[in-house]
């Protein structure tokens, strides 16, 4: 069974049993998986809830918070995902020859206006339950409010995500998909693309890009073939990288490598988007007055790594040169851009290997990607995700090289990456 | 016998089932032009609607369609889909439907047998109050009317309450029998008899044109599928019946996969017609006599509109009228039926009829409405709608099931300025056509009204009334007055034929001067046939 693309509306096969356990009736494998792909095209007709059931929405389904927002949903937020689910469900069922017998069962007789009694009881708990649970939701969404709000409904957003095939930038634009933006994404290579276009659904708002980044020119080349209107785009995020594990910092092939894929291709990027716009575009949304810039560079950047092929180079080199264009963006008079550095530290990515306590102290992919979209569309300089971790980091360099060599020099290189 | 060239009905529905067959009868040879796809056949004939979801292998599939299009997601306002298993209606991008909307949203067919592939069965006459703005008068139609009850069966009451509104019809077969919901509340409608008809509300027995007859092979089993196509062909279908029927005659020619766009005039007579072959995409053009256009009020406004404005480019490139039938639905709870088994077998559609009397001018005195009680749909949205969480309103919908009904009122329209059909974009040579559409306020007010007297009915009645559903315009599926009887060059005389083109006779609803509130279909054929009785040849 494969984890759902889309968390905020599709359901897990442990949530829709629990869901079925709720409505009284027993799961059935087939219409798990046309409940799957029935959910998996929502974000393409719905807009997604912001605010506090925003927030509800991306909260797993267990027996306690589906009776809760279930009844709370149907008093205040009609179109909430779960109302999605709970719909879905019950006619999936209701048209299967097992499931609606099921379904329809009903007291008759007497046993029927028993029955209502005790369920005009049930609501009443029901609400003594959820009014003041959701008041609690309510409370503690508008505290954490200042501490990064995150958008939900990006509807006539247009994306541009380099390295959409696997890690960060798959959830990247997972994400922006499942929250109803446009997203154009660069894959590696066909068989990328062959994948991803097999995977996702076929009304999914995706224009996928071959390029591969380690040849001069090949992005700049395949955003021209595409035809792309290049300021249309609201968000343009580089998030494509590569690693050379093992690699000698002095292999001059792979230090090559990393900075044409890790520097010179988001500079192609960004060149060919601060271009002078093309007449002959694709006429896909409107132009977007503001651009949102964003460079997944590395916590890595704030040191040096030994037998990295040059990563943790390459990642200073995209920092730095990111904040410089930012300085030339601001001074000068023509579109507007704004830059955000992401330098993530540990998180749930291919290039973290999660086990142990790591389980724990990794941020999810999904609230990273999450963090980066809204924060870049609120025009945050940087983002650091987790932060504990940047806060080790920057410890660990304020104290010294030699201290850092000690502490570093433990690191063992894994396989490129 | 044949004529200058050949004598063509366009079309495949009701109307042109009805002018066909009755040109055939006089003697004529008629080619019937038309897309003529084919509706599916359906599975499982013995199986009810419930039993069906075991029988077939994706019963997802047929009943909400390939991608669930028939799933409707909360806090949309619908409670109905049309099955996506039926394929007589045209989706709304399809190639052929050449229509844009301004307020209007039509259903069309292309199917051999029309839309009457999936109609609602109630088979009314008008009467002369519902045609006291007609050019033709209520008296000339009871000749055409039993000529189409000879025609179509029909299953009704000797008589009831509703007589007096509904006169004139032939039942040749008895009346569908009705569920226990509906013999409990036409029992209480006969205690509350003589108060309700005091406050204008009236109920009998449905007026359908179906087979019951149990010694005929295609006698309704009460299979609980009406909407979602009757497997044994008891509903009349002229594509099963009527259409059948003309090809005994050796003079009938059934032309499939011509989309008529508009006809060729030279000095107020028609010399051609230009269609699109559907097969290949191409437009031709090819001579003929006499037409009758009957293709659906609002395919035969499109095509006369077209001729009209070629043959006189001065004129406006707009009709005269368009007319639809306004619905509303106003579910309710009968308290009486709450906690009571449902029946396992049932005609689908409404086994009783309401109306409300005594309206006053413009509208028809008799305003005409169907009482349903659930027992076979798609329940899923009703029970999303439920005010309550979703276990409990499942709990809930199902122990109340046998209990919940509804009324569905159709409100009579006529023609007022600014309701038309527009040409797109005339200079062009564009063959789209612009439904421009609104309410008036008057009949909106009309609606308001009626909406309140049926709910206090309701109540009379021990139910509980809860809401009115709007359709969309357009959704009410009757159409009329593209080109209706009347004076003026967009406007054809009494018998049909056209004013500004002596060989051209409009055969469907297009004609109607007015659209009375009961069903449309039994007219459209009497019209249709009546038409093609008085047609000068």
């Amino acid at each position: 069974m494969t984890e759902p693309l889309f968390p905020l509306w599709q359901v897990d096969r442990r949530e829709y049993d629990a869901v079925c356990a709720y409505l009284g009736i027993t799961p059935r494998d087939h219409i798990y998986d046309a409940l799957a792909t029935h959910l998996a095209e929502a974000p393409f007709r719905v807009a997604a809830p912001e605010g506090l059931f925003g927030r509800l929405a991306e909260r797993a389904l267990t027996p306690w918070t589906i009776a809760r927002l279930d009844l709370a949903t149907r008093l205040f937020a009609p179109g909430h995902p779960i109302r999605h689910v709970l719909n879905g469900t019950i006619a999936l069922h209701e048209v299967d020859g097992d499931g609606y017998p099921e379904l329809a069962a009903a007291p008759t007789g007497w046993r029927a206006y028993a029955s209502m009694l005790k369920w005009a009881l049930g609501l009443v708990l029901n609400l003594a339950l959820t009014l003041p649970w959701l008041s609690w939701q309510g409370v503690m969404h508008l505290l954490r409010a200042p501490f990064g709000a995150v958008r939900n409904n990006l509807r006539g957003e247009r994306v541009l995500i380099t390295g959409v095939g696997r890690g960060l930038g798959r959830d990247l634009m997972l994400h922006c998909l499942e929250r109803g933006a446009d997203v154009v994404g660069v894959v590696r290579d066909r068989a990328s693309f062959e994948r991803l276009r097999d995977e996702l659904p076929a009304r999914a708002p995706l224009t996928l890009v071959v390029a591969d980044l380690a040849t001069p020119g090949a992005l700049t080349e395949a955003l021209e073939a595409a035809k792309l209107e290049r300021d249309t785009f609201s968000i343009v995020i580089a998030s494509a990288g590569v690693k050379h594990d093992g690699r000698s910092v002095t292999s001059l092939a792979s230090v090559r490598d990393t900075l044409q894929v890790n520097v010179l291709a988001p500079v192609e990027l960004i060149e060919w988007l601060v271009s002078p716009r093309d007449t002959d575009g694709d006429a896909r949304g409107p132009r977007a007055e503001t651009t949102a810039l964003v460079l997944v560079s590395s916590m890595g950047r704030w040191h040096g790594m030994h037998h990295s092929g040059g990563y943790n180079a390459s990642k200073a080199a995209l920092s730095i040169w990111g904040e410089s264009f930012d300085m030339e963006a601001r001074g000068a008079s023509r579109r507007r851009f704004t830059v955000t550095i992401v330098e993530p530290g540990m998180f749930a990515s291919g290039m973290t290997k999660a086990a142990g306590l790591g389980r724990f102290l990794l941020a999810p992919r999904s609230r990273v990607a999450a963090t980066i979209v809204s924060g870049a569309l609120a025009g945050r300089s940087a983002i650091r995700p987790p932060f504990w971790f940047a806060l080790v980091t920057w410890a660990v360099c304020v104290v010294g090289r030699d201290f850092r060599y000690r502490i570093l020099a433990r690191a063992r290189p894994r396989e490129s990456r | 016998m044949r004529h200058v060239g050949p004598l063509v009905v366009v079309g495949g529905g009701v109307s042109a089932a009805h002018a066909a067959l009755t040109l055939l009868e006089r003697g004529y040879e008629v080619d019937l032009w038309d897309v003529g796809r084919e509706e599916v056949t359906f599975p499982e004939p013995a199986a009810t609607f419930h039993e069906l979801k075991r029988r077939i292998a994706r019963p997802d599939t047929y009943l909400l369609g390939a991608e669930l299009e028939a799933l409707i997601p909360p806090a949309v306002p619908e409670l109905l889909r049309y099955p996506p298993a039926r394929r007589f209606l045209a989706k709304p991008k399809d190639p052929l439907l050449n229509f844009e909307s301004d307020g209007f949203a039509p259903f069309a067919s292309f199917s051999k047998g029309g839309l009457a592939n999936g109609w609602g069965a109630n088979a009314l006459l008008y009467d002369e109050d519902d045609m006291a703005e007609w050019l033709v008068s209520a008296a000339d139609m009871p000749p055409v009317y039993r000529t189409v009850c000879e025609r179509i069966p029909v299953a009704a009451p000797d008589a009831d309450d509703l007589s007096p509104h509904l006169q004139g019809l032939h039942p040749t077969q008895a009346p569908v029998a009705l569920t226990d919901a509906d013999r409990r509340m036409y029992d209480r409608y006969a205690r509350k008899r003589r108060v309700l008809n005091k406050e204008g509300m009236v109920m009998g027995l449905s007026r359908l044109a179906v087979v019951t007859d149990p010694g005929r092979p295609d006698a309704c089993d009460r299979c609980d599928r009406c909407l979602w196509g009757c497997p044994r062909d008891a509903i009349y279908n002229p594509h099963v019946s009527t259409l059948a029927s003309c090809d005994a005659y050796p003079g009938y020619r059934y032309v499939p996969g011509r989309m008529v766009l508009s006809l060729v005039a030279r000095e107020g007579h028609i010399k051609g017609i230009r269609y699109l072959d559907t097969a290949t995409g191409a437009i031709r053009e090819e001579p003929c006599g006499a037409v009758f256009l009957a293709a659906g009020a609002l395919q035969t406004g499109a095509i006369f509109l077209r001729t009209l404005v070629r043959a006189h480019p001065d004129m406006s490139p707009e009709t005269d009228g368009l007319m639809d039938t306004a619905v509303v639905k106003i579910p309710f709870l009968a308290l009486e039926g709450m906690g009571r088994p449902a029946d396992p077998r049932a005609f689908q559609f409404n086994r009783l009829m309401v109306g409300l009397t005594g309206n006053a001018p413009p509208w028809p005195r008799y305003l005409h409405g169907e009482l349903l009680h659930l027992t076979s749909l798609l329940y899923h949205p009703l029970i999303e709608r439920m005010p309550f969480d979703s276990r409990l309103s499942k709990r809930l919908f199902f122990t109340l099931k046998s209990a919940l009904g509804v009324v569905t009122l159709f409100f009579p329209d006529r023609i007022v300025p600014g309701n038309r059909q527009v040409l797109a974009d005339p200079g062009s040579g564009s063959d789209r056509v612009r439904l421009c559409y609104r309410e008036s306020a008057d009949k909106e007010a009309f609606m308001r009204e009626s909406i309140g007297r049926m709910r206090s009915a309701l109540w009379r009645l021990g139910c509980v009334p809860q809401g009115a559903v709007h359709s969309p315009s357009g959704g009410g599926i009757h159409y009329a007055g593209t080109v209706p009887m009347g004076a003026g060059p967009k406007r054809c005389d009494a018998n049909g034929r056209s004013n500004a083109f002596s060989n051209l006779y409009i055969a469907d609803g297009a004609a109607f001067p007015t659209l009375p509130s009961k069903s449309i279909t039994l007219s459209l054929a009497a019209h249709a046939t009546r038409v093609a009785r008085a047609a000068r040849i």
